[in-house]
């Protein structure tokens, strides 16, 4: 690796890292202005055009507010909560495929901060980290309002975590890869000549499931069970001051993009436009840099549709009961996600036997 | 580079793991246990095996401690400390339970020379074939020992107030 | 690839160490929750011996061994702390200090 590599590689990470960053005030007012829109009222429209400027007051307010830390709160472990939670959310980002590959002085580099090859494990596991921000954090306010919010968190997201495993097994088995990059690249092409080999289309079973346990994972509406404002205050985040529900905020914010990212990546065929193959793009284009831009741009536009639906669902369907909530994971989605893989494993044999 | 960061894990883990025993609250004990796999996943890493390093940190950190951290939150174990060690007692202790472990670790790894060229091999699709192919009984035996398990600890865990029809829905 | 043998040494070292510290732990701490932690980090030695054993002589056993061990670590885990639970809630405490009956 010379220094040219090492410059590039650098600038990349950054680049892809800062722009992830930029999903939070950008939802911030998507999903104000959103939630105006389903509700049929004008919502934050006083700052700048639009309200666009509404993200900045929103953190000006945040940081310029006193920061309080209680006395009765574990110290160490109460600072360390929203650390834990961010953390996590931001070493996903790594694993996102956002295009083929670009190159520099004729030499490619993928459009990728790390090409893990076993990215999607890596995803799951990284991602199932964050919720010790949340289980920490509530204890460590000695608060039962942040601990009943933290336990409903734990038993959410590991129950959440089984169905959305097994959609990713059946992904996997599929594509016959653990590699982000690679099940992208197999999603090229079109199946029957009619449809784009997309893995929705292959695997619809699946998608639903991993779309629904990605809403659990990702702690929102109908699964916001941990903070429901009704019964529990604010729930695992009742106890913290300003910044520190920011970072929160920022974190679930990122967990929604990754979570979108993955689906794009997996199930929407990444950096892929339907019916047109790359190479014939390639062509039109003349360029590989200017494919390139044009595939952050498609995935990027993909997971922003993605992102929305986030919003729309929010305000649309009512919270779960607890209850119903681990009725729904344990007897609904957990056959149904082993049903998928025994399904994917015979269509696969038989693909392989004709 | 890669001695360094070897010595860096080794000494990482190893300090984690002391602060298991070491802590007075279970909570910490815990934080040092997720701490310790951390390091062992990176000792994973530059052995070479990332499958493991990602299943290490998907099972262990992200499923058994997060099990073990809210059995402690559950019960307000915090309140419960143990009285200060005597140190004469741990200290002789930990020295016969560390030559102990050598021993042991001499007598198994006897036959296996200390220095071997590695070739990389396709790891993942060759363990997946043997999963497969060779070990297929030990693999279903296990898997019939999940479901044994999970009955038992259904079993265990239920407290006989709910009725046998099941709770109402 | 070539692994000096100051890294097995290392290795080697931390395998007793966790081996050793997790041993300890199991015998001498009275917190059951503890115990059960110390014998997660047993197995995790064991683990990484395996691993360290596996790669070095290109034998792809250990890892399955590893994956066995994981599955029924995981399930022993859920087993103990629901032995855990219930013992909770008989005294009212986990430490193992108080639970005697069998004691003669």
């Amino acid at each position: 690796m010379d220094l040219t590599d090492l410059i590039i590689t650098v600038v990349k990470t950054a680049v892809i890292y800062i722009g992830m960053i930029q999903v939070v005030p950008l939802m911030l007012i998507v999903e104000r202005r959103g939630a105006a829109l389903i509700q049929d009222r004008p919502g934050p429209n006083r700052v700048g055009p639009f309200g666009l400027f509404q993200p900045i007051a929103d953190v000006i307010k945040m940081m310029m507010k006193e920061v309080i830390i209680p006395s009765q709160v574990n110290k160490a472990l109460y600072l360390l909560g929203p650390s834990l939670v961010l953390l996590p959310a931001s070493l996903v980002i790594a694993a996102l495929p956002f295009g083929d590959f670009f190159s520099v002085f004729d030499k490619p580099y993928l459009l990728q901060v790390a090409n893990i090859d076993v990215g999607i494990l890596y995803v799951l596991a990284i991602g199932s980290l964050g919720i010790y921000g949340i289980l920490f954090g509530g204890w460590a306010s000695n608060n039962k309002f942040s601990l009943i919010g933290a336990m409903r968190a734990t038993s959410q997201i590991i129950s959440y975590e089984i169905p959305l495993g097994l959609a990713a097994c059946s992904a996997v088995l599929w594509y016959g890869s653990f590699s982000l990059r690679e099940m992208v690249v197999t999603q090229e092409g079109t199946l029957f000549g009619v449809i784009p080999n997309w893995g929705v289309f292959c695997q619809p079973l699946g998608f639903l499931l991993f779309f629904i346990a990605a809403f659990a994972e990702t702690n929102r509406l109908p699964f916001d069970l941990p903070e429901t404002e009704a019964e529990l205050v604010a729930g695992f985040h009742t106890e913290y001051g300003p910044m520190d529900f920011g970072t929160f905020f920022m974190a679930e914010y990122m967990n929604m993009a990754t979570m979108s990212g993955l689906m794009v990546a997996m199930y929407f065929g990444g950096w892929h436009l339907p019916w047109i193959a790359d190479a014939t793009l390639l062509q039109w284009l003349g360029s590989r840099n200017i494919l390139a831009i044009l595939q952050v741009v498609t995935v990027v536009t993909k997971m922003a549709c993605f992102m929305v639906v986030y919003v729309w669902v929010r305000w649309t369907i009512p919270r779960f009961r607890f209850d119903q909530l681990m009725r729904l994971a344990w007897k609904n989605l957990i056959p149904l996600g082993l049903f998928n893989i025994v399904l994917t494993a015979v269509i696969l044999y038989l693909k392989g036997a004709a | 580079m890669r001695e360094i960061l070897f010595v860096i894990f080794s000494i990482f883990t190893i300090a984690a793991a002391s602060g298991v025993l070491l802590s007075k609250s279970p909570v910490y004990s815990a934080f040092s246990l997720i701490l310790s796999f951390f390091g062992l996943a990176g000792l994973y890493l530059l052995w070479g095996s990332t499958f493991m390093a990602m299943i290490q940190i998907l099972i262990y950190t992200g499923a058994i401690v997060v099990l073990f951290v809210f059995v402690v939150m559950l019960l307000n174990l915090d309140t419960e400390k143990e009285n200060s060690p005597n140190l004469l007692f741990w200290g002789i202790s930990a020295g016969s339970v560390w030559v102990l472990s050598l021993i042991l670790l001499r007598v198994l790894t006897r036959s296996i020379p200390s220095q071997l060229p590695v070739v990389p091999i396709d790891q993942l699709r060759t363990i997946s074939k043997l999963l497969f192919t060779r070990y297929l009984w030990p693999f279903e035996v296990l898997s019939l020992f999940l479901l044994v398990m999970i009955v038992a600890i259904f079993a265990i865990t239920r407290t006989g107030e709910i009725p046998v029809g099941g709770e109402k829905s | 690839m070539n692994f000096s043998i100051s890294i097995t040494y290392w290795s080697h070292f931390v395998v007793i160490s966790m081996f050793a510290l997790g041993l300890l732990g199991f015998l001498l701490r009275k917190n059951a929750i503890v115990v059960l932690m110390s014998i997660e980090l047993m197995l995790n030695a064991v683990n990484l011996l395996l691993i360290e054993t596996s790669m070095r002589t290109n034998t792809p056993e250990g890892i399955i061994l590893v994956v066995f061990v994981i599955t029924v670590a995981a399930a022993e885990v859920a087993v103990g702390l629901g032995i855990v639970l219930n013992l909770y809630r008989l005294k009212g405490t986990v430490k193992l200090d108080h639970f005697r009956n069998l004691q003669g």
